[in-house]
């Protein structure tokens, strides 16, 4: 197997089945990420708090949705098509965090908020991490997504430093922070300790997720902590082997494909129409981006 | 609060008026028009302004142009067919002297 020094990896044919793998792990996570948190962010639709971030949020979804797109494009060059990646899937095969699963109460504007401030750190972090991939594939599209990922932490920031402001709405605030935090350690978490461990060996992705995990607790501390909202002490480990202490996990974290019960809930829902009509092919109303 | 925004096409364009949108303060209503008054069409650059900021004068308080006419302010007035041939053989007249001239 190649090493990350001297490797520049073009596309499928370059790999053997085992850096595939690895390919396919990293991306898969990314991918499922992605789709998942736009599904719920389009839950609020019609429901935010104003008709400006509405529209704003729904745009939001509509980026994630098109870079979940940009990654399961990456993946289907292995052989798989639309229909194997999400709509005929099953439910514990899906890698992504339990974090982007979790449903939001009904009118709760600040878990949204803190959801998406939350996300989009770890989201700048990670893609940023594979901006020198020795997968061309991948490397060759993290421009396009941080192009859009600027927004999104501005948006994401303004709203919290805004909310934050106010006494009953940074209690909101620091409610969400509480409850998320746990869930939001699991988008560092591995999918796979041998595969994970292969991701880095490779130089598909710069750093550990040990590493971009302490990067993203420095980064939202600081900010949220600026603000006056507490982030909760957790006992982050060094070492590559040991993520963060499972007492500090949720009991679902996602990667392994053991989800919330929410989820299931979730993909019936996505799913629902493409069932009801009996399909076994996923439409296509536009070209596959370059 | 109301923030009016100007949408310019092109660099070097006018930014012309497009719609508002509501925002506590500039830079949400940056953000905010951003996604609302940019997604769609060609867009190099966006104003707001906030809609209290705008002063207003219109045909209530004016009359524009005033009452009597004054139809010479513009050239085409001036720009009828013979007049128009005119100019343009004597525009061909200077053009050939200049390359006689080695000019051109």
């Amino acid at each position: 197997m190649a090493t990350a020094d001297d490797t520049e990896l073009s596309g499928p044919d370059d790999l053997d089945d085992a850096e595939q793998a690895a390919v396919e792990n990293l991306l898969r996570r990314l991918a499922d990420d992605e789709l998942v948190i736009a599904e719920r962010y389009t839950e609020w639709q019609v429901r935010a708090p104003t008709l400006e971030s509405d529209i704003s949020l729904a745009n939001i979804a509509q980026d994630e949705l098109g870079h979940a797109r940009l990654w399961y494009e990456v993946i289907k060059n292995f052989g798989y098509d639309e229909t194997d990646l999400i709509w005929e899937r099953e439910a514990d095969d899906f890698k992504h965090s339990t974090f982007v699963e979790l449903p939001f109460e009904e009118g709760d504007w600040a878990d949204a908020v803190i959801r998406s401030y939350l996300y989009d750190v770890a989201e700048d972090i990670r893609i940023r991490a594979l901006e020198d991939s020795t997968y061309e594939p991948i490397r060759n599209r993290v421009e396009k997504v941080l192009g859009e990922e600027d927004y999104h932490l501005e948006y994401a920031e303004n709203w919290v430093e805004r909310l934050a402001a106010d006494d009953e709405s940074r209690e909101e605030l620091q409610a969400a922070v509480d409850r998320l935090y746990p869930h939001a350690l699991t988008l560092f978490e591995p999918t796979d300790e041998e595969l994970e461990q292969r991701v880095v060996e490779l130089g598909l992705r710069s750093d550990p997720l040990v590493e971009l995990r302490g990067e993203w607790h420095d980064r939202v501390s600081s900010f949220l902590e600026s603000v006056g909202i507490r982030v909760p002490e957790i006992d982050l480990p060094e070492q590559y082997d040991i993520h963060v202490s499972p007492a500090d996990l949720p009991e679902q974290t996602g990667r392994d494909g053991d989800h919330t019960d929410h989820w299931e809930a979730l993909l019936d829902e996505m799913t629902e129409t493409y069932d009801e009509l009996g399909r076994d092919y996923a439409s296509r109303i536009m070209v596959d981006d370059e | 609060m109301i923030w009016e925004v100007f949408r310019q096409e092109q660099a070097g364009g006018y930014h012309t008026h497009c719609g508002n949108v509501h925002a506590p303060d500039r830079e949400m209503a940056l953000l905010f028009a951003e996604v609302q008054h940019g997604r769609r069409k060609p867009t190099n650059s966006l104003w707001v302004a906030p809609q209290d900021e705008i002063g207003e004068v219109d045909t209530e308080d004016a009359k524009f142009g005033g009452t009597t006419d004054k139809s010479y302010r513009f050239a085409r007035t001036y720009n009828v067919e013979p007049a128009a041939e005119e100019v343009e053989a004597s525009e061909k007249e200077l053009t050939e002297a200049e390359r006689e001239r080695g000019d051109v």
